[in-house]
């Protein structure tokens, strides 16, 4: 075999492994790190709250976005921000890495006597742009949260302080307002920035 | 061997007589508070270089109205947070304080500020002094 036909000989080596390779992918069903598709996505629950602006908003405020929906509250400074971080975290990566649509990331007050509309917004505002945040009235968002399997309930605290238990979740609603996916962890950029594309394609 | 024992002399004097501090602070990060939030964290490892153990009860912040030992956990995936009355360290061993873990939950600042202060009290005794800078918690 003279030296031309050796490269020649290599390169369709190459080339046929690749091919392989792209094939056994192709045929592989994709598999989610964390992610959890539901068998059929549920429309989200009915409810009457607000956003961040104070502006009265149904299910619909879901419509027309992935969105990434975590329940927690502003005056958690541990669990809260770490997992929102995250996620606007693993936003960035899709979008650096060009990926249409981006999710927008939405957060639900588990604690609306002290998160008023304002507050939500000066908060969920470090974690990006174009988030959503919803609070409103406790019976309003107890509808929104048991209606996707959400827990929540006030700890009693010292002279008053208190804090909130909350399912740690992250949730997937779809373009429709369909609940459509669950992550419960780990909470790590890797595994959002794997799952989402493969998730919102549909695979 | 006159040579010998005077840089020996030396060489205590300059460096074994030096106590150790009881309790060490490494690895700390505190938060800044977020924009009009009342409350951030902080987190280190604490070292009781002693040989009793140290009960940190009480921490306080010349930039925080309230400071608070808190553990987060995440159990049958709820999010919890609690407060810890005590801090224990026993002898010769580090706590963590970390993310998603045990935590300082630093509470109402006064005003802003880019540095913050923290005493630690071992009962009643003011053990150790912390100062770090703040770190912005996002993006
Ligand atoms: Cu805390």
């Amino acid at each position: 075999m003279g030296p031309r036909n050796f490269i020649v000989a290599i390169v369709l080596a190459t080339a046929l492994s690749a091919g392989i390779f792209v094939a056994t992918r192709l045929q592989a069903p994709a598999t989610l790190n964390i992610g959890f598709v539901l068998p059929a996505p549920t429309p989200l629950p009915e409810f009457a709250l607000l956003d961040q602006s104070g502006v009265a908003i149904t299910r619909d405020a879901f419509r027309g976005h992935w969105n990434l929906v975590f329940f927690g509250f502003t005056h958690c400074p541990d669990i809260c921000p770490a997992t929102l971080q995250i996620l606007a975290a693993a936003r960035r990566e899709l979008q650096a890495a060009g990926q249409d649509p981006l999710p927008r990331i939405a957060l639900v007050s588990v604690d609306p006597e002290r998160d008023s509309p304002e507050l939500i917004g000066q908060y969920i505002d470090n974690f990006g742009d174009n988030n959503l945040g919803i609070t409103g009235n406790l019976e309003e968002l107890t509808k929104l949260a048991s209606g996707l399997g959400i827990y929540f309930e006030k700890q009693a605290g010292e002279g008053g302080a208190y804090s909130v238990d909350h399912t740690a979740a992250v949730l997937l609603v779809n373009p429709d307002a369909e609940f459509h996916a669950l992550f419960s962890g780990p909470h790590r950029v890797e595994n959002y920035v794997h799952d989402l594309p493969l998730i919102m394609a549909g695979s | 061997m006159r040579t010998t024992i005077l840089l020996t002399a030396l060489f205590i004097g300059a460096c074994g007589v030096e106590p150790q501090p009881p309790l060490v602070a490494t690895e700390v990060v505190v938060t800044r508070p977020m924009p009009g939030m009342a409350m951030s964290a902080a987190y280190l490892s604490l070292t009781n270089n002693t040989d009793q153990p140290i009960h940190i009860s009480r921490v306080t912040s010349a930039q925080f109205e309230s400071v608070q030992l808190h553990e987060s956990s995440i159990e049958d995936g709820v999010a919890r947070m609690r407060a810890i009355p005590v801090l224990q360290i026993p002898a010769g061993e580090t706590a963590t304080l970390e993310r998603g873990g045990k935590h300082l939950m630093l509470m109402r600042p006064r005003g802003t500020f880019e540095s913050v202060s923290l005493q630690f009290f071992d009962d009643d005794d003011l053990i150790l002094n912390v100062d770090a800078n703040v770190q912005a918690i996002a993006n």
